[in-house]
């Protein structure tokens, strides 16, 4: 290989020490022992850039959005509108117009439950989910048809944990009104055909809503190379804060959809004979938002594109490749979903050890890993298990952490079984 | 090491060879307790006769320490009057929770679950038995599901 190639493969590949000293709490120990933090697909780390962009907000110009002409409130206005730039960049938006801030995922799929979903909804109306779904892209849907008597349906998933494509394309029909599909599965890690869905659901006019909560910290996401309709992230699953995350609509749908919660911010006038409503997409974000957050959720945005997706989604994957393969090597241990295509999100039972007392055990080797259901019940239920222990990778992660969680697995099966 | 303790002796031996693990056909009293979050899934079901709890037995899946207390608690229920299952709790919630509290004769052999108020992540565990055992008394409807 010429110098030059090799110098530029080197160049290419993350550096993983050097970030992880952008995270102040990789630094820290548990029980004595050195943290390892495999549970990055619950929540994952925040780097300096982040926690310092909010720290700085509090302390140099704190104030609220929108509201003010002094200097403080303008500077956050522009952060904040900076950071619904940074949202539609991501994603590949055609517009930031088309960026609603939410708390999160969860009510970004409430919003479009309630906003757009529910005045379109007549007895009989299905909407339509996949059997991999969070809580999240469930109960909202449950809760909508319940009220108008639209029926969810569900479309079957196989043993590996992959999505039944051809069942899915044969439950589209004429009385589906949307389609709600997660990106990447936070309980089996599967990478679903997105774009595939989205021009499947396009030959019956079906609108596409994406689950991306797990795939924005992993994947290069572009909205409209998917295809799909609405689009929900969570900020602190891409090293942002918690209580921030966005809505991403086609800005045709968003300005059909009426006001979800009323308040200030979402109005333009207002009296007792009646009010009316702000454009978009500031119709859908009453009260104060959560400025703080929305400047941490840009600075993650700029931090991600600084270090680059690509190059921690080939560091992650490499982790996935080997854990995967060392799991594979231990008796009694089962792997829950092997899909083809995975993001890094190890599911797993090992026999004669309760998820909850590996996760108590292992906690004492400094490795904290999710047990439970993973908020996808349906899935355990498919599985036919109760809970599963779950590992997952953030670029921060290193090998020798796999040794470390290896050694702790012995260790909880040697004091148990 | 708070660790050791947890995983060692009576309630790992409560684990590996349960009291009381079975269906109870002759049951009265029934109700199942589930800890979604960690995946416990218990059944405790009891036979009550002259307010008096003459048998009791649970099934299901769960964590060790969750069987552990179970196992523990059927042995305890057994022969003891039903609105002493109250009070009962009550003391176990605060041997739980103060972890340095002396032994509550009272209790017996679950006294030996106190090394769990040291993970307070776990508690839960050692309760799900309990409230469901008094959820079931409380409830006799239940005893048909």
């Amino acid at each position: 290989m010429p110098i030059d190639t090799v110098k530029s493969v080197v160049r290419e590949q993350l550096d993983v020490m050097q970030l992880r000293e952008q995270f102040p709490v990789l630094a820290r120990e548990v029980h004595g022992k050195p943290l390892v933090y495999f549970d990055n697909a619950a929540t994952v780390q925040r780097p300096l850039a982040v926690i310092d962009a909010m720290d700085d907000f509090y302390r140099r110009y704190n104030a609220n959005v929108h509201r003010g002409v002094h200097q403080l409130s303008v500077e956050a206005s522009e952060a904040f509108e900076d950071s619904r730039r940074a949202v539609a960049r991501l994603l590949n938006a055609s517009s930031d117009r088309e960026i609603v801030f939410t708390r999160g995922t969860t009510e970004a799929i409430n919003l479009v439950a309630n906003s757009f979903a529910r005045p379109r909804l007549q007895p009989g109306d299905e909407i339509l989910i996949t059997h991999m779904e969070h809580h999240a892209n469930i109960v909202p849907w449950q809760m909508l048809c319940e009220q108008t008597g639209a029926v969810l349906k569900v479309a079957p998933i196989n043993r590996s944990g992959e999505l039944l494509i051809d069942e899915l394309a044969g439950m589209i029909g004429e009385r589906t009104r949307l389609i709600g599909v997660v990106h990447v599965s936070n309980a089996l890690g599967t990478v679903n055909p997105v774009a595939e869905i989205c021009r499947l659901a396009r030959a019956f006019d079906v609108p596409v809503l994406v689950d991306g909560a797990q795939a924005t910290p992993h994947e290069r996401i572009d909205v409209q190379a998917l295809g799909c309709d609405f689009y929900c992230l969570s900020a602190h699953k891409m090293y942002g804060p918690t209580g921030i995350g966005a809505l991403w609509a086609r800005e045709s749908i968003l300005e059909t959809m009426p006001p979800w919660q009323g308040g200030g911010e979402m109005i333009q006038w207002v009296s007792f004979e009646g009010t009316t409503y702000n454009d978009i997409p500031h119709r859908f974000e009453a009260g104060t938002p959560n400025i703080a957050g929305a400047i941490g959720l840009g600075a993650a945005i700029q931090w991600l594109e600084e270090i680059g997706v690509e190059r921690m989604k080939a560091h992650e994957q490499k982790l996935l490749e080997l854990a995967t393969a060392r799991m594979e090597q231990i008796d009694g241990l089962t792997i829950i979903g092997r899909a083809a295509e995975k993001g890094p999100v190890i599911s797993f039972t090992l026999d004669g050890v309760h998820p909850n007392d590996l996760g108590t055990i292992i906690d004492h080797h400094g490795v904290a890993l999710r047990t439970g259901h993973h908020c996808a019940m349906p899935v355990m239920q498919f599985f036919g298990v109760p809970a599963t222990a779950r590992i997952s990778f953030a670029a921060y992660n290193l090998h020798s952490e796999i040794d470390v969680f290896l050694h702790g697995l012995e260790q909880a099966r040697a004091m148990l079984v | 090491m708070a660790l050791a303790k947890l995983y060692q002796g009576i309630i790992l031996e409560h684990n590996r060879q349960p009291r009381n693990r079975k269906r109870l056909a002759s049951a009265t009293h029934r109700a199942r307790g589930h800890d979604a979050s960690c995946g416990d899934d218990l059944l405790i079901e009891l036979a009550v006769i002259d307010g008096r709890v003459r048998e009791a037995a649970f099934s299901g899946q769960a964590c060790a320490v969750t069987q552990a207390a179970a196992s523990m608690l059927t042995e305890w229920l057994q022969g003891r009057p039903v609105d002493e299952v109250g009070s009962g709790l009550e003391r176990f919630r605060v041997l739980l929770e103060n972890p340095a509290a002396e032994p509550d004769e009272e209790l017996g052999e679950l006294n030996q679950l106190r090394p769990v108020g040291a993970f307070p992540a776990r508690r839960r565990n050692a309760l799900l038995p309990w409230k469901t055992a008094l959820r079931a008394l409380q409830d006799p409807g239940t005893a048909a599901s």
